[in-house]
């Protein structure tokens, strides 16, 4: 390679790099990313649909993101999304019961419950104060 | 031009280079392995969760899960090839094209993350670069590169500090100055960590402690927006440019602390690896490694 051509490599990479930068911060792709993640501005009053395990005497566990479909909490919030609007919710309920139902951590779960909540992310963190929950649905955990 | 031009092929050592590939693509590799699981398990969602982003636009459906866990094993052999060395002008672009489509198809599930992005475009510059002239399988050449090591390691820190401005930039264009009082960065530190108390995950381990203090959070968002906007100053001499890896790191050291993200390849030091003398670590192992065989 001479000069002429790591130059015409090295601009192409770099120009490739800073190109998200004209394209709107939310039309976000990969690998050329507009970086926007941390950059939007949210409220701290949250509405999201979430997986809750009940127990026999009613308790409530929350289910990791794998028994969703993913490791990553942001996979699963996307899969719950998409499941909900595309009302298929309760596949869903299914396919978590059926797979939490033989693990020794969640053996105390006898339901899921999917629910709708409400809640102000500082309050629920700093303050423990749970926001409003309503359900959308509801399986049993078959042993 | 001429200036220009000497200072981007200013010379370093073919070893700086190698060495780099090599810590690059051992990340490369092991992230690849590590998340192979995880990668197939999203690759069995249902379709209607496929949207596809980057190069796996192409594809109108998703690939049968075998199919894909394929890919992700033959873009793990190259890897190990791209690492070692081993025909490397004619094997590591197809390396680098491999990571490209495996980390763009593990993305193209309805959410993109941004752990990965720096990884394909440092293995895609280092495809295309002379970065197996030393410590390879490869027969080393005759000759050194004409046109040295430099540039490739000068390109490598420069897409890094692109990527960090380029962060700044989409702060600033969305939020303007506002972004520095430090409210909207409380705000994505909370409702971060509410996502993950909700699906069973970890809350970062100084999050509820700095939420209930929020003065603290518009020092946080000025050190953030000048430690991405002076990401150029990699490029302006050793100096600088190990102060500035040294401060991103602890960026991403309190990324962790306050929710709980880990970017591993900065973490590990891995992405800034072209800016510092990534050699020395090498030299002393083969030192040590030729004492020991009394060579």
């Amino acid at each position: 390679m001479n000069r002429a051509a790591a130059g015409v490599v090295s601009i192409a990479l770099i120009v490739a790099t800073a190109s998200p930068v004209l394209r709107k911060p939310w039309q976000d792709g990969f690998p050329l990313s507009t970086y926007a993640m941390f950059a939007f501005a949210r409220p701290t009053n949250q509405t999201l649909e979430y997986p809750l395990g009940i127990t026999a005497s009613g308790d409530r566990r929350y289910l990791a993101p794998w028994s969703i479909g993913s490791g990553e909490v942001l996979q699963a919030l996307n899969v719950v999304s998409r499941a909900k609007s595309t009302r298929t919710l309760p596949a869903l309920c299914t396919t978590i019961a059926s797979r939490i139902a033989s693990l020794d951590e969640y053996r105390d779960v006898v339901s899921i419950r999917f629910v709708t909540g409400t809640h102000d992310a500082v309050d629920f963190l700093v303050r423990d104060q749970l926001g409003k929950e309503t359900e959308l649905v509801r399986c049993e955990v078959v042993r | 031009m001429s200036k220009l031009s000497a200072w981007w092929f200013a010379p370093a050592p073919a070893e700086r280079l190698a060495a780099v590939r090599i810590l690059i693509g051992a990340f490369g590799l092991a992230w690849v392995l590590i998340r192979i699981r995880e990668s197939d398990a999203v690759a069995r969602l249902p379709a209607q969760h496929f949207k596809p982003c980057g190069v796996v636009q192409i594809l109108d459906t998703p690939l049968p899960p075998g199919v894909a866990l394929a890919i992700t094993i033959a873009t793990c052999v190259l890897m190990a090839a791209f690492i070692v060395g081993f025909r490397f002008r004619l094997l590591a672009p197809f390396a680098a094209l491999a990571l490209l489509w495996t980390l763009t198809y593990r993305n193209s599930w309805g959410m993109i993350f941004h752990t990965e992005n720096l990884l394909v475009m440092h293995v895609l510059a280092l495809s295309v670069s002379p970065a197996a002239d030393a410590w390879a399988l490869d027969r080393r050449p005759a000759q050194a590169s004409p046109i040295g090591y430099g540039w490739a390691l000068k390109l490598l820190a420069a897409i890094t500090a692109v990527t960090y401005v380029l962060a700044a930039i989409a702060k600033l264009r969305i939020a303007g100055m506002a972004w520095l009082d430090g409210e909207q960065l409380r705000n994505q530190i909370a409702v971060d960590n509410l996502r993950k108390a909700l699906f069973g995950d970890l809350i970062a381990p100084l999050a509820t402690q700095f939420l209930d203090h929020p003065s603290g959070f518009t020092v946080f968002s000025v050190m953030t927006i000048v430690l991405e906007l002076s990401a150029p100053i990699v490029l302006v001499g050793p100096r600088p440019a190990r102060l500035w890896c040294l401060a991103a790191w602890g960026f991403h050291v309190g990324v962790v602390l306050l929710m709980n993200i880990w970017f591993l390849y900065p973490l590990l030091g891995v992405a800034f690896v072209a800016s510092l003398p990534a050699e020395r670590p090498f030299d002393g192992l083969i030192r040590r490694w030729h004492r020991h065989r009394g060579t």
